[in-house]
């Protein structure tokens, strides 16, 4: 893929419910943050994608009503949607069209408004003769997975409570996220309602508003607008297959992200994440998906996840500091989420992180994670080479 | 401080949904108790639900083989939120459960409902049985739910 | 926006394939999909390994189904391989597609769309788009729209509405063999119910279930091929939402989109293009499309002049109009018109989604010889 490059970021005030504000103004005041951030004029942007799950909401082909929010009025501009990837999916579309050639300048807003939908209904329509009458929902089938994952690598609810702390204090230096809990300890995630077991209210991620904009431009564009441009040095996707049945042992195994790692290290050339990454965001829904996604990312061996959440190295002090935004756990607008994960790990690299910023970032990883094992991973650098 | 102003808008959609020839097949298989899977000529992988592919393989499954309506209990958990009946209209009392099972006679689980709620009685491994409902539709929810087997 | 300046690899529509449009199928959406993907694979004499990436077009509340796509993953070989969902007309997905190769990232993707209106009453749908504060709590819909936009036009042309009944009663006429929709009269036409003034009934292309594939493959040096229809350009817009806000005279979204992809493939007259593949619901937007492009309606070949332009000879959507799969299906149409008539260069093909043809998409597909 010819080179492309986040230029800017911005997002949103990320919360349960922002009544101040319509969908389309949510959108906007990310895209405004982002062109600002990338002091790129709206009449600069040659192509706009929306990353949305509207039925969430309720609705149909939103790009229709909060385009012009976007600044795409009178301009190209589409809409994806693939679940929670919704927002690595637009980012990645976005990285193919700039680099088509077809457009100098492309901006990119996820966005998702929970509050004013209604989120389990619009979860709830799976295949009507499989599995709608006789499912219970993303949370179900997460504490389903969780299960056989915690019997496969011996991750305990301590494990995944320590990983609950890391995030949601992590989301105490991000003056954005919805969730931000500087004094939680592991014995308040462990005493948390229980959802579904193992799932307790503090292991899962929250339902947020929040919308999520990225800046990204050619190769010209790049050098001349940006000190800093962080690269994209690979852009990977996998889609897995439909049934949650279908995917066995699904977080142990999870193929999709797996190879997506695999080929996005190769192209980037990554021979050992934790040395060769300097930060990571990654999509965690749960808190025992971030454990098993430190398996399928290679920053441990398989079974290795609890140790490595013990020894801290994921934490902001430790060797690969995975999720300084707080991630999923602490904001989740689900259009939104993949987005910033991108957005997150591209101002690490631009130098903007402020209290969340990782010392001496060059290179960043960003995944995404929908539906049951789609998968994106993303992997931005400071050098083209 | 003003109250802020609200648009309601309530949807009412119905969809007619086709089951597909694969579907249509395994539904009327439940209205006998009868629980069919389709194998990839391929990868040998028995699939429930039948369905036109294997993704896999990206060969078209035709091979049905029977499946029993006990098997292995794979994953487990105890949901405690409320969830309605879609067939009786009530709500399903809670905390209850639900497991992935993997039937003998094919390689994929199916979601459903555990009778068990008790968590120090469930774990993989377990052998678990279909408890069918009197009155049979050819649906999946034909089963009640699964027992665990002593 | 500025054109590149690197030179961009050509593609080839390599294979085409589709159910054809169908009033009610029986079969779910994965089977519809499934025949198109696989005729289209056969078409291109490529197999599912070949195939690097694949877009899918379809929009979940059309589906009844959260992330629609997942119902078509398998059928679509992207298991364990890359697969981005557009959720808007299938033209955009099939111009996005020409993005990731010419991107550099695939060379061969496959473009499916579909679309099984029988599943549920469209036009309820269509409300769900507009905008819930102002708009959607007055009962308008995307027909409502039309028959605004259609009744401007009426408002300044008085022979506007037999000429559009003439329209409708000619596409009925050329999609007998495989529309849905029997043939009428123009005066049956306008005797027909209305359904928002100055619409009637037949004025409407019928709706119709149908799936839609394409493959497109990047053309390498040494590769061997009989693929003879090249992308040359594509252009898409999203006009402003607000009907207010608009001249509902004009399809500006459409003009801007036209002119990208005729900056994409060196055109400057509508008369380079052999045939035309518009996505008309109605016959007031075959207005909308000639002015919008700048096309003269006494120069296409059903005026009478035989070597002139063809304009929907299949009678267009008159077919059978299958939403976000009609733009793909208008691509399929126009690359088999350009395969079996050597006579024609280059075809038009168009997309359009929203209300009163608030999102336009087009491609500039050329045969080469």
């Amino acid at each position: 893929m010819r080179p492309v490059a986040i230029i800017g970021t911005g997002q949103t005030q990320h919360a349960r419910c922002r009544d101040d504000l319509s969908q389309p103004e949510l959108v906007r005041e990310a895209c405004l943050a982002a062109l600002h951030d990338a002091d790129v004029p709206p009449s600069d942007v040659d192509a706009v994608l929306i990353s949305n799950m509207e039925l969430f909401e309720g609705r149909a082909m939103p790009e229709l009503w909060v385009g012009e929010a976007a600044f795409a009025a009178r301009k190209p501009c589409m809409k994806v949607a693939t679940g929670g990837t919704s927002g690595t999916s637009g980012c990645i579309a976005g990285f193919h069209q700039v680099a088509s050639g077809l457009f100098d300048v492309v901006l990119v807003v996820g966005f998702e408004k929970h509050s004013e939908g209604h989120t389990q209904t619009g979860m709830a329509l799976t295949d009507p003769f499989w599995d709608r009458a006789v499912a219970s929902g993303a949370l179900g089938n997460f504490a389903l997975s969780v299960s056989q994952y915690m019997a496969e690598r011996g991750v305990t609810e301590q494990h995944a409570a320590e990983v609950a702390v890391k995030a949601r204090r992590n989301a105490s230096n991000n003056p954005h996220a919805h969730l931000q809990m500087p004094d939680l300890t592991t014995d308040a995630v462990l005493s948390s309602r229980m959802l579904a077991h193992p799932l307790r209210l503090l292991d899962m991620c929250p339902q947020s508003d929040g919308a999520c904009a990225i800046v990204i431009a050619c190769e010209t564009e790049a050098r001349r607008r940006c000190a800093r441009p962080a690269w994209v040095k690979a852009a990977v996707t996998r889609h897995d297959q439909p049934y949650l049945g279908d995917l066995g042992n699904r977080l142990a195994e999870m193929r999709t992200l797996r190879e997506a790692a695999r080929v996005a290290y190769e192209k980037a050339g990554i021979q050992q994440p934790l040395r060769d990454l300097d930060v990571a965001e990654i999509y965690e829904p749960v808190t025992y998906a971030e454990l098993a996604w430190y398996e399928a990312l290679g920053f441990c061996t398989d079974g290795d996840a609890g140790r490595l959440i013990e020894e801290g190295v994921t934490t902001m002090q430790g060797e690969l500091p995975v999720n300084p935004s707080g991630g999923v756990l602490s904001t989740n607008p689900v259009g939104a989420s993949g987005v910033i994960r991108v957005a997150e790990a591209a101002l690490q690299i631009h130098g903007r992180g402020g209290e969340r910023q990782v010392d001496g970032v060059r290179t960043a990883l960003a995944t995404g994670y929908g539906v049951y094992a789609w998968a994106d991973a993303i992997i931005l650098g400071e050098a083209l080479q | 401080m003003t109250e802020r102003l609200t648009v309601p808008l309530t949807m009412d959609l119905s969809w007619q949904y086709a089951s597909g020839a694969a579907m249509e097949r395994f539904c009327n298989g439940l209205q006998a108790r009868r629980i069919e899977a389709l194998r990839c000529g391929g990868c040998g992988r028995r699939y429930l639900p039948p369905r036109p592919m294997c993704g896999d393989c990206r060969l078209r499954l035709t091979q049905w083989v029977p499946v029993g309506d006990e098997g292995r209990l794979e994953a487990w958990t105890i949901v405690h939120l409320p969830i309605l009946d879609g067939r009786t209209g009530e709500t399903r009392p809670s905390p209850y459960g639900m497991g992935l099972i993997r039937l003998d006679g094919a390689d994929t689980t199916l979601n459903h409902f555990l009778v068990e709620s008790e968590p120090a009685r469930l774990r993989i491994g377990l052998r678990v049985k279909a408890v069918w409902r009197k009155e049979l539709l050819g649906a999946m929810d034909d089963i009640l739910h699964f027992e665990v087997l002593p | 926006m500025s054109a590149a300046q690197h030179k961009r690899p050509r593609i080839g529509v390599a294979g085409l394939g589709e159910t054809g449009p169908v009033a009610a199928d029986p079969r779910s959406i994965p089977e519809m999909v499934l025949h198109a993907v696989e005729a289209a694979l056969d078409d291109a004499k490529l197999s599912f390994d070949a195939v690097d990436a694949v877009v899918t077009a379809s929009v979940d509340l059309f589906d009844g189904l959260t992330a629609s796509n997942v119902a078509v993953t398998e059928v679509v070989g992207a298991v364990m391989k890359p697969e981005t969902r557009i959720a808007a007309d299938g033209q955009c997905a099939f111009a996005h597609a020409a993005c990731q190769i010419w991107a550099g990232a695939y060379k061969t993707v496959l473009v499916v769309a579909h679309g099984k209106p029988s599943m549920v009453p469209h036009q309820a749908l269509t409300a769900w788009a507009m905008d819930p504060i102002h708009v959607q709590p007055l009962g308008v819909d995307f027909l409502v729209c039309a028959g605004l936009v259609a009744q401007a036009l009426a408002g300044r042309d008085a022979d506007a509405v037999s000429r559009w009944a003439r329209t409708a009663a000619a596409r009925r006429c050329a999609a007998m063999r495989r529309g849905v929709a029997g043939a009428c009269t123009s005066d049956e036409v306008l005797a027909s119910p209305a359904v928002a003034t100055p619409l009637t009934e037949q004025m409407c292309a019928p709706l119709a279930d149908a799936a839609c594939a394409v493959v497109l493959r990047r053309l390498d040096e040494g590769d061997e091929t009989d693929t003879r229809v090249l992308i040359q350009g594509v252009g898409h817009d999203l006009d402003v939402h607000s009907l207010g806000d608009r001249d509902l005279t004009s399809w500006n979204g459409l003009g801007r989109a036209y002119e990208r992809a005729c900056a994409q493939a060196d055109v400057s007259t509508p008369s380079a293009f052999g045939v035309f593949e518009p996505a008309c619901l109605y016959p007031h937007e075959e207005d909308l499309f000639t002015d919008a492009i700048g096309l003269d309606a006494a120069h296409l070949r059903e005026s009478g002049n035989h070597n002139a332009a063809l304009f929907s000879p299949e009678g267009g959507l008159f077919a059978g109009a299958t939403p976000v799969a009609a733009g793909l299906s208008r691509v399929i149409a126009s690359v088999r018109r350009l395969r079996e008539d050597p006579q024609l260069e280059r075809a038009l093909a168009h997309g359009t989604w929203g209300p009163a043809g608030q999102g336009q998409a087009v491609s500039i597909l050329e045969a080469t010889t």
